[in-house]
């Protein structure tokens, strides 16, 4: 009688398990997003990564968890946004402030539900703070090696000194550890321009040519749209970014 | 040969950290001490990720009174050597510099103030206005330039090196939190392109030859035996010192001609300040504008000048008035009124200085 109920409790157990790895609020046929943006410091990595899951939002998606997987200083990336991201639909996992009383500088500290951020329904967005430390520290994820769907990007900012030029790129995304693409992120804040964005199309392309990936595209705000032809750069699509970040100081 | 680290002109984007990490390069900085604290951290990190590249040194030691004493020694040895830190590491760091001003030792220290008294917040300050300028137990012969963006950060941290050897008093960058984290771009050139002298180092011990027979011994004193002995070399510090001044000293001021009230903040207050002033006067309102980019020596001589054509002066800071008391000081003798605009450990935006001078 005991080995009927531990059976039928495993048999729960798996089915929850299925259950949940499928994605609940996905439609049939759909696959689930979940993607991991690495970079540079300051190479515009948590942009890149919160208007995509804004933009997964917009598209009717229903379950989309942000995830602010910043190790080193986990309490400021998103601290003036979670709550506002929430407000647009978001599942944003984050430290909140008034959690954390007295960890200003802890150390590395992991959130517990971050860990097991993978396990959860819907698409995933994982924004990989604190650039120095690379992919590598997806493997503290649970289930890291299971999740299939899993596609690490890189993001690229020229205006960075070390991924100025082609050399530097290249160096750099080796340096990551498992990218499956690479995307054009090159920007001055405020003072950008057409010519670092175009610039940085080449550059990172003539890049992923070496590493053998693939661009994914070119980030820019709505503002160029003008000033490219055909919606695409170097052959590859663009992503209209609404700046969030820029509001706030840290 | 190693590689220069920059040539040319290059616009980049990064944060404050970083700029002062690539300046200390452009710098020709040879040797950084530090011991970790936020959030002055990239500085570190960028520069040990950086020097092995281009041939330069770096030494963590084990808290920063020791950072403080490398940096002192890195220079006897006549290296271009710098430190920085934040908050408690400043106050720690104040023993090695107040040695440095005794036997004048031209070390470079870049503070990112936090939030104080002690650990307190590692965001964001200007408290450290007064510690950063008089820390020591002497008189605070020092320089303090308290930059407001990251190329200032930039272009300051490489004057830094300059005058500290050119007047041999410890030289201080004074930043904040904020500007150490946010991203903004600047352009990052190499100094001996645009004409900027570096500093010409030399060691102060172990040089060539017999000391007495040869060359002149180094006799470096922080001891001294008698009241009027030390009197004797603290006057003619002091005398040094106020000859540079007129040399070293820097102020930003504008709008101040018709201004009837003056609103003086330094470091990144300054930037709140300057567009508040450019958002009142498009109000129609005769506000003026000053900063004072070196804190120490102060810009006293422009300030008595511009303050008593104002009816009154404002003084903005994230700080519970350590700007106020260096104005006050200034201004000793006048009678226009100061108000004073305290946050401390708080950031201050142009929208709420606008509002105080408004209503």
């Amino acid at each position: 009688m005991i080995m009927f109920y531990l059976l039928c409790f495993h048999y729960a157990l798996c089915i929850m398990h299925c259950y949940l790895r499928r994605g609940v609020g996905i439609k049939e046929g759909q696959e689930r997003i979940v993607e991991a943006y690495v970079g540079e410091y300051a190479s515009g990595k948590s942009e890149v990564a919160l208007n995509r899951a804004l933009n997964l939002v917009r598209r009717g998606r229903q379950l989309v968890t942000l995830v602010d997987f910043d190790l080193v200083e986990p309490f400021y990336t998103l601290r003036p946004l979670q709550k506002e991201l929430e407000k647009r639909g978001l599942r944003v996992l984050a430290w909140e402030t008034e959690k954390t009383m007295g960890l200003g500088e802890a150390g590395t500290l992991l959130k517990p539900e971050i860990r097991w951020a993978l396990q959860r329904a819907g698409d995933v967005v994982i924004d990989v703070g604190y650039g120095v430390a690379g992919a590598g520290k997806l493997a503290l994820l649970a289930n890291v090696k299971e999740c299939l769907e899993l596609r690490v990007y890189a993001v690229i900012n020229i205006a960075r000194p070390l991924t100025a030029d082609v050399v530097g790129v290249v160096d750099y995304v080796q340096s990551l550890g498992t990218v499956h693409g690479v995307i054009n992120n090159s920007h001055w804040g405020d003072d950008t321009n057409i010519r670092i964005i175009q610039e940085g199309a080449q550059i990172v392309t003539k890049a992923a040519e070496v590493l053998g990936l693939p661009v994914i595209g070119t980030t820019l705000e709505q503002r160029f749209a003008e000033q490219i032809k055909g919606n695409k750069l170097m052959g590859k699509p663009l992503f209209f970014l609404e700046r969030q970040m820029n509001r706030y100081l840290w | 040969m190693v590689e220069k680290a920059i040539t040319g002109e290059k616009r980049a984007f990064m944060t404050g950290n970083e700029a002062v990490a690539w300046a200390a390069l452009a710098a020709e900085a040879e040797i950084m001490y530090g011991y970790p604290i936020t959030p002055q951290n990239e500085i570190m990190h960028y520069w040990t990720r950086l020097a092995p590249k281009y041939g330069r040194k770096f030494l963590q030691t084990e808290d920063e009174i020791s950072a403080g004493f490398t940096t002192c020694g890195g220079v006897l040895a006549g290296k271009r050597a710098f430190t920085a830190t934040a908050g408690p590491g400043n106050i720690l760091m104040q023993e090695a510099m107040s040695m440095a001003e005794m036997l004048r030792i031209p070390t470079v220290v870049v503070v990112q103030q936090r939030g104080g008294p002690s650990t307190a917040t590692v965001i964001y300050s200007q408290q450290e206005t007064t510690l950063t300028c008089f820390g020591g137990n002497g008189e605070g012969l020092r320089i303090v330039y308290s930059t407001s963006s990251h190329q200032e950060l930039f272009d300051y941290t490489i004057k830094a090196f300059q005058i500290a050897w050119k007047y041999r008093f410890p030289t201080f960058v004074l930043g904040d939190g904020y500007q150490a984290k946010m991203r903004e771009s600047l352009y990052l050139y190499n100094p001996e392109e645009k004409g900027i002298p570096l500093a010409e180092p030399y060691p102060f011990l172990g040089q060539e030859g017999r000391p007495g027979v040869e060359r002149e011994p180094s006799h470096l004193r922080n001891t001294y035996n008698t009241e009027e002995e030390l009197y004797q070399i603290i006057s003619r510090y002091v005398e040094d010192y106020e000859r540079m001044t007129p040399e070293v000293v820097e102020y930003q001021a504008s709008d101040f001609e018709d201004a009837e009230i003056v609103l003086i903040a330094h470091g990144i207050v300054s930037r709140a300040a300057r567009a508040a002033v450019k958002a009142l006067r498009s109000e129609g309102l005769k506000v003026g504008y000053f900063r004072p980019i070196t804190l120490r020596p102060f810009p006293v001589g422009k300030l008595r000048e511009i303050a008593p054509k104002a009816k009154k002066l404002i003084v903005a800071e994230s700080a519970q008035g350590q700007l106020f008391k260096l104005v006050q000081e200034a201004l000793y003798g006048e009678t226009v009124p100061l108000e004073p605009y305290f946050k401390p450990g708080l950031g201050i935006t142009s929208e709420e200085l606008v509002e105080f001078i408004m209503f």
